[in-house]
Formats: C-alpha cells, sequence, structure tokens
C-alpha cells in the first residue's frame, strides 16, 4: 500500500512519463492519458463518490468513460437505493464486486483511501463535505454551486487552499469549444472593451402546492438528508427537487450560476473578483413548499465600470447563455449555440501571440490530468466561489428588497448587518461548519 | 389575546375606509348590464365592488329592459362617466344610444370591454371597431382576421371560419407581450390564471390595438394550438379601451372572477382607460407562474389577516399568508422603523399561547434576517420549547453572531 503523498508523487512521475515534456504550462492534451486505456490498475485515480443521485451517478460515468484512468471502490448517499444503484456501476467497471457502500460520508472519508471523491449533494451539504473531504487532503470533483452561503464558500476556499487539493468544479461547460471560443473571441477585445454583460439563466419551477407529510421510505435517511438545514417533515420530496426549496437551494439562479455566470466572468476576467453593488427583484411563488423565485432579475455593477444584468432568460433579448456588449458588438454563447453582432467575429482565429484561455476537451479528463500533474484545473474553487457569489448577493438584494454594497476584496457587504445575517445560514445541531 | 386582534381588526377596518374617503374618489364608472349568457346578476356587482376598492372609482349599474324588451327606453348618460364598463351580450341599443356611446368614446371616454362584453353586437361597426377583436353572432371572415401569436410573432390571419370558441374550462397560464405598458408593467411575465373559458379565435378589424398579454390554447383542453389574445388595449377617437377576455362568471361566481390575474388587470385596465395611467400597486398575492391565487370574497389581503392565519397555521395548510407577509416586508419596510413595526406585530404572535408551533416556525425564519434585538427575549423563551428549539436557535445564531 502507498501512503497518501508516496501514491500521489507516483502519480505524478508517471503522468510525467506519458506525456513527456509539457509545453504550454496549464495545458495537458486530454488524450495524452488515455492511452487506449492501456494503464495499469494500480495507475489509476481510486475515487469515491458520496451523493450518488442522478448528477453524481452522471459524474461517476464520466469518470468511467475516460477508460480505466479511476476506478470507483466506494460510494456513499443516505438513500440506498441510489447508492445500491452507483455500486453497480462501480462493480460492473471494476469487474467485481468489491465496491463498499456508506450512508454517512464520515465514514467514507475515515475508513477509505482514496485520491479523490466526486461529490454530487443538495447545496445544503457543500459546506460541511467539501471542507471535511478536503481536510483528508482528497483532491475534489465537486458539483456547483459549490455553496449554499457566502460563508459556507468562504470555508469551503479557505480548506481546498490550505490542504492544496486539486479541485474541479462540476461547471464543464468550460470544457466546451463554443463556450471557449466565446471566451477567447471576448478576452481577446474582438468586440472592444466589455461594457456589459447580460446573464439568462432558466425560467423558474411550476409549484405543487403542499403536498401531504408521508412517512420516510425504509431506503432514505431522511434525518441525514436534512443534515444542518432545519428540520422539516417528508413530503415525499427529496431528490432533484430539493432545488425549489430555499433551505436547500436558491433555484434555478444558483442552480445555473455555475454556468453562465461563471462563463460571463470567465469572458470578462471577473473571475477572480465580484460586484460593488447589487440591487433587483424577484418573483416568488405565492404558495406551497416551493420557495425560490420563479422570475428573477437583478444588476451587478463593478468597480471597473462594468455592469451585468442577471435574468430568467424570458426577460432578455438573447435568452438565456452568457453575452457580452463591447463597444463593437455583442457575443452570445449558450449550450449548443454561439453568436455574435456580426457573424464575421465568430469566423476569427486567435492567433499565436494572442492571449491562449486554459484549454480543456474533457472536464473530467482534465480533472484527472490534474490530480497527476498537480496543476490547477478549469474550473478551480476560487472561480466558482466568485460565479455563486453572484446569484448569492442578487437572492439577498431580492430577499430584502435593498440595494447590495459589497466588498470584493474582504467579501462582506459594507454597512448592513441585516443583510449581513443572509451571508450565512445557522446549522442545526449538532452539525457546525468548521473554522479553517 | 383574541379580544386584542379583534380591536386591532377594527382599526385596521376604519383606517381603510378613512384612507379611501381621505384620497376621494377620482373617477365615476358605470356598469353596463342587463343582458347576457352569463350570469351578469352575479358579475355586475362583483365588477362594482372590484373598482369601488381600487379607492378611485364609484361605480354605477344601468341595467337594460330584459332580452326583446323596448331598448328605446335604454338611454344611460355615458358623459357623466370616465369609464364604461360592457358586461353586456343581447339585444342592440337604440340608434339614440349608440351615438351617445359613440361620441362619449370619440370626445375621450374610457371602456372596459368585459369578457362577453366582446360577443355583443355584431352589426354594429363602430363597436367592432373599440373591442378590435370579438366572437360569435355569426361574426366571420367577413368582419376580419383572426389575430394570434405563433413564436412570438403576431399572426394576422384572414382565413374563412367562424369567429369566437372556447376550449373547457381549466387554469391556462397568461403571458405578458408587452411589459412596458402601464395595465401590466411590473406584473409577472407569466401566470396561471384561476379557471375560465379561454377564449379563441377572435377576429375583427385590430386596428389601433396592441396585445398585451396572450394564453396558449392547447388541444387537450379543445383549443386551437395558438397563443390566443387575452388582454388588449385600443384607441378609438380620443377614447381608451381596454379589453379583457377574461372573467367568465357562474351563478356564484367562480375562480375566473375570483383570480387575483383578473381583478388586478380589470382594476388597473380600468384606471388606464379612465386615466391613461396606473397609480395601483401590484397586490402581494398576484399569482405566478407556479399556480393561480384566489380571493374568494375578492378582497385583498390585510396585514392583520395574514397574521391571524399564520397564527392559525400548520403544516397541512396554505402558506400563502406567510408569502404574502414576506412580501409586504420585502416592499414596506425600509427604516428601522417600519422594519421593527413588522418585528413587533411578529412577537405578539411568537408571544401568543393560541397561536401554532407550525406557525411561529414561519416567523422565526423571517425575523432571522428582518429582526432586532426586540426579539431576543421572545427568542430565548421558545428556544426552552422542544419543538421550536432549532428553529429559535437559527434566529437566535443570525440575531446574536459570534464575534
Amino acid at each position: 500500500m502507498f501512503d497518501k503523498s508516496t501514491r500521489r508523487d507516483f502519480l505524478k512521475r508517471s503522468a510525467t512519463v506519458a506525456t513527456g515534456a509539457l509545453i504550454l504550462p496549464q495545458i495537458i492534451p486530454s488524450t495524452a492519458l488515455g492511452m487506449g486505456g492501456k494503464l495499469p490498475p494500480s495507475d489509476r485515480i481510486v475515487m469515491g463518490g458520496i451523493g450518488v443521485g442522478s448528477q453524481g451517478t452522471s459524474n461517476m460515468r464520466d469518470f468511467l468513460e475516460l477508460k480505466n484512468q479511476v476506478q470507483f471502490v466506494a460510494v456513499c448517499d443516505v438513500d440506498a437505493n441510489h447508492a445500491t444503484r452507483a455500486k453497480g456501476i462501480a462493480d460492473k467497471a471494476n469487474n467485481n464486486t468489491d465496491c463498499r457502500i456508506y450512508g454517512d460520508y464520515r465514514e467514507l472519508l475515515e475508513k477509505e483511501k482514496l485520491d479523490a471523491v466526486s461529490i454530487a449533494l443538495p447545496d445544503h451539504w457543500h459546506g460541511l463535505i467539501y471542507t471535511a473531504a478536503a481536510n483528508k487532503k482528497l483532491d475534489v470533483y465537486g458539483e456547483k454551486p459549490i455553496c449554499r452561503t457566502i460563508k459556507d464558500g468562504q470555508t469551503i476556499v479557505s480548506a481546498v487552499q490550505k490542504n492544496k487539493i486539486i479541485w474541479q468544479t462540476g461547471s464543464w461547460q468550460r470544457s466546451q469549444s463554443n463556450f471557449h471560443h466565446a471566451v477567447e473571441l471576448v478576452r481577446n477585445g474582438r468586440i472592444g472593451k466589455i461594457k456589459y454583460i447580460e446573464v439568462g439563466l432558466p425560467n423558474g419551477n411550476k409549484g405543487i402546492g403542499t403536498p401531504p407529510v408521508k412517512e420516510v421510505p425504509a431506503e432514505l435517511n431522511w434525518e441525514m438528508w436534512l443534515g444542518p438545514a432545519l428540520k422539516v417533515p417528508y413530503r415525499g420530496v427529496s431528490h432533484w427537487d430539493w432545488r425549489w426549496i430555499l433551505d436547500y437551494s436558491g433555484g434555478q439562479l444558483t442552480d445555473w450560476a455555475g454556468h453562465h455566470i461563471d462563463i460571463a466572468n470567465w469572458g470578462a476576467e471577473l473571475e477572480r473578483t465580484g460586484p460593488v453593488e447589487i440591487s433587483g427583484e424577484g418573483v416568488y411563488p405565492r404558495d406551497g413548499i416551493f420557495n425560490v423565485p420563479v422570475e428573477y432579475d437583478f444588476l451587478c455593477k463593478y468597480s471597473n465600470g462594468i455592469n451585468m444584468r442577471v435574468a430568467n432568460s424570458a426577460k432578455l433579448v438573447h435568452g438565456g447563455g452568457a453575452t457580452w456588449y463591447g463597444e463593437n458588438g455583442w457575443i452570445n454563447v449558450d449550450r449548443g449555440r454561439i453568436g455574435a453582432s456580426d457573424p464575421k467575429i465568430l469566423q476569427e482565429v486567435i492567433g499565436p501571440n494572442e492571449i491562449q484561455i486554459y484549454k480543456s476537451d474533457n472536464h473530467w479528463q482534465n480533472f484527472i490530468d490534474c490530480v497527476r500533474s498537480r496543476k490547477e484545473a478549469i474550473a478551480p474553487i476560487e472561480v466558482a466561489f466568485r460565479a455563486i457569489s453572484v446569484a448569492l448577493l442578487g437572492e439577498i438584494a431580492m430577499t430584502t428588497g435593498q440595494k447590495i454594497q459589497w466588498d470584493p476584496v474582504k467579501e462582506e457587504i459594507i454597512g448592513n448587518p441585516m443583510a449581513s445575517r443572509l451571508l450565512s445560514r445557522p446549522y442545526r445541531q449538532p452539525w457546525s461548519l468548521p473554522t479553517i | 389575546m383574541k379580544k386584542q386582534y379583534l380591536i386591532v381588526l377594527i382599526i385596521a377596518g376604519l383606517l381603510t375606509i378613512f384612507n379611501a374617503c381621505q384620497k376621494g374618489t377620482a373617477y365615476k364608472a358605470l356598469i353596463v348590464t342587463g343582458q347576457n349568457n352569463h350570469s351578469w346578476k352575479t358579475s355586475s356587482p362583483i365588477l362594482q365592488q372590484l373598482l369601488e376598492q381600487t379607492g378611485l372609482f364609484t361605480a354605477d349599474i344601468a341595467k337594460s329592459p330584459e332580452k326583446g324588451g323596448n331598448m328605446d327606453s335604454f338611454n344611460p348618460d355615458f358623459s357623466k362617466y370616465s369609464v364604461v364598463v360592457i358586461d353586456y351580450n343581447g339585444d342592440s341599443w337604440s340608434e339614440k344610444t349608440k351615438t351617445a356611446f359613440v361620441d362619449y368614446v370619440n370626445n375621450g371616454g374610457g371602456v372596459v370591454i368585459y369578457h362577453a362584453g366582446d360577443n355583443t353586437f355584431p352589426e354594429w361597426k363602430e363597436f367592432n371597431a373599440m373591442i378590435g377583436l370579438g366572437g360569435w353572432g355569426n361574426r366571420n371572415e367577413k368582419d376580419g382576421p383572426y389575430m394570434y401569436f405563433r413564436h412570438d410573432s403576431l399572426i394576422v390571419d384572414n382565413s374563412a371560419g367562424i369567429g369566437g370558441a372556447h376550449g373547457k374550462r381549466h387554469e391556462f397560464e397568461i403571458r405578458a407581450r408587452n411589459t412596458e405598458h402601464p395595465v401590466i408593467k411590473g406584473l409577472p411575465q407569466r401566470w396561471i390564471h384561476g379557471a375560465d373559458e379561454l377564449y379563441a379565435r377572435l377576429r375583427g378589424p385590430g386596428k389601433n390595438m396592441e396585445i398585451l398579454a396572450t394564453a396558449f390554447s392547447d388541444t387537450a383542453k379543445g383549443g386551437t394550438g395558438r397563443d390566443e389574445p387575452i388582454l388588449m388595449t385600443l384607441s378609438y377617437g380620443k377614447g381608451r379601451i381596454f379589453h379583457t377576455t377574461l372573467g367568465h362568471a357562474d351563478d356564484d361566481g367562480g375562480p375566473a372572477l375570483e383570480c387575483v390575474g383578473f381583478i388586478t388587470t380589470f382594476q388597473r385596465g380600468a384606471e388606464w382607460a379612465a386615466s391613461g395611467k396606473v397609480t395601483q400597486k401590484i397586490p402581494y398575492d398576484f399569482p405566478t407562474m407556479t399556480g393561480s391565487s384566489l380571493r374568494p370574497d375578492y378582497k385583498e389581503l390585510t396585514l392583520e389577516g395574514d397574521l391571524a392565519k399564520i397564527a392559525a397555521y400548520d403544516i397541512t395548510k396554505s402558506t400563502k399568508y406567510f408569502s404574502d407577509l414576506q412580501s409586504r416586508i420585502r416592499y414596506e419596510a425600509k427604516t428601522t422603523a417600519e422594519y421593527q413595526a413588522f418585528e413587533k406585530q411578529i412577537i405578539k404572535v411568537l408571544e401568543s399561547a393560541d397561536a401554532t408551533d407550525d406557525g411561529k416556525k414561519l416567523l422565526i425564519r423571517e425575523i432571522s434576517w428582518m429582526g432586532s434585538d426586540l426579539s431576543i427575549p421572545v427568542l430565548q423563551e421558545l428556544v426552552k420549547k422542544s419543538q421550536l428549539k432549532d428553529a429559535a436557535e437559527f434566529a437566535l445564531a443570525r440575531l446574536q453572531p459570534v464575534k
């Protein structure tokens, strides 16, 4: 058995052998490590999956598609059916029946010898579990949004930095060519200096009223599902639909911030700062247990003069995605499309002496490559935190009906103790967020 | 404690009346009714109540003779009014009355066409120019094109066919098409309307008309598969017309009339028709895309009413009164004093032995961000109750952060 650090050094050495000398400092060809699936089992990254519902198993499959670069040896879920299904996926790939099942992430982290974890949980659990994984010095592929509150996010960022782990956020649009192309055009001034940005995120959910309280199914540990959130009765709403309830999510706004706000920030070089003033309005459901805003529209002002409007897509001319407006035109990018004020802009080729932005063709491969090389992944924790911060500050402006002043350096709301309370959500005992 | 609530309610009631008197009623409205294939005896008094509760209108009702009666005797003096509401679908008016009505609109009078009001007078050219689109009464291609939306574009369809149709009554989503028009500015882009007839295949001249909102007429509900016009504004001469196809009335009213979406657009449309502007606030209980919002007694919710309902809340009940309270705080409280006014009302419920734990849990969440030191004592008491411990600790952690 390797201990952690020696195993990691070994992985790093084998990566260097496999890829030869790296020419571009941040870029590893995604094909370099695949090698036709020829890596011996000892070179594979040993992973665990925490939260293996729909997104968690989807990520597992994406890792396993990388052909023998990864093996999952343990999975954890508060729903025994999820865990059993995920074990089936892992066992099939491993050609054995050895994948361990856990219902409590603390036990998995304590008992398993892993290189990395893939984590996909409702947002209210992110603060605790991302921090715990980082403190175990495990590299993390973690789903966006990376936090439910600013305070959770600050704690996670500190834990990732302090433990020097490799972090990849599930903001996979960064590894798609149309988004990369749009960002590179914007960064190279093809529409001139950026003045204004619009980010269109999906329109809100439908309501379901107030479903009756139900008996918790035998496979589900409801107490553990709730974790640090306030105790509420089980109404048959947990998986997937948690994203329509404010205790666990901010709705489409926070769910998609890690995609289109992240891309907008990337293009406009706002990915390591934040707005200074945020104001706007939301439309909230009038009744029922789903209570996230169904329409939202807020404006963020940045100290460099750029304004960013974030709204549900039906409110915007270009609909969904990120739209940068520069002195000489606009570029819009969304899933499956890219557009510009002048289509010729999109034909532009970025020359060798121009700005080359980080390139990844496969988001999961990029994470594995970085686990081996110890280089920063394409969606590191700091930029993920800045993307979700925009949405969380918008949420605070809409919740309070107030204009919020934000210090993006100190990461504090200025002169508004009332709004500042919404920067955190106290945890229900016995849970508490550690101080890093 | 209950007595105190009663006194609060009485004072609130008096204040409402006082406010209405103080404001004075800016406009006079006339509801024209008396014949209709719908229950006009129910709808007209409700429309009257809705206009008057804005505090902007006094509303009279002009009742025509019964069907087949002598229409020469029906001569309302339109010129005394700022807005005339057509809740009428029946015999033709006399030439004299028609002329008086056209003169009234030409001279700047406002009109609201309500639901089956766009069914009446198929033969009267000027009236059809005012309503823009109509249905039934043997309307067909001779009366003008069909107008509807497809893929977000207005379609003007001259094909032959009858005008006017609706499928089964059902709840449907209304979609704003011109969010800058005063009548619907500030409303959600989409909302669910209470079960109603979704008028479709309307046709008419459609001139000087703006379609403010549409609804998708689902073939599964017997509809057309088109986005049909639901709310419209028109001009005729100097007059302004607001046309709503909503608000089907049964003998006992019904969800189409009780819908806050209908009520609000009717009230705003009437003010706009009377004055060209809208000064009314969007009510807190306006529906959203997640569901309709009904007022069984056609009256707006009050803060006191909300708190009384929250005090009686248990987890099987509607949370709409809590949502309403949240909206009030979000939009009304700006200063410390205004926040504390809400907080003091909330504290009263938290201190009340009659209020439910479930109701208190909702209020504790709200107070956790907008409360002040005033709430600390009651929260410290509630921490001792096992049912409320977690919620009270949550609020205390926010109100008394560890430095």
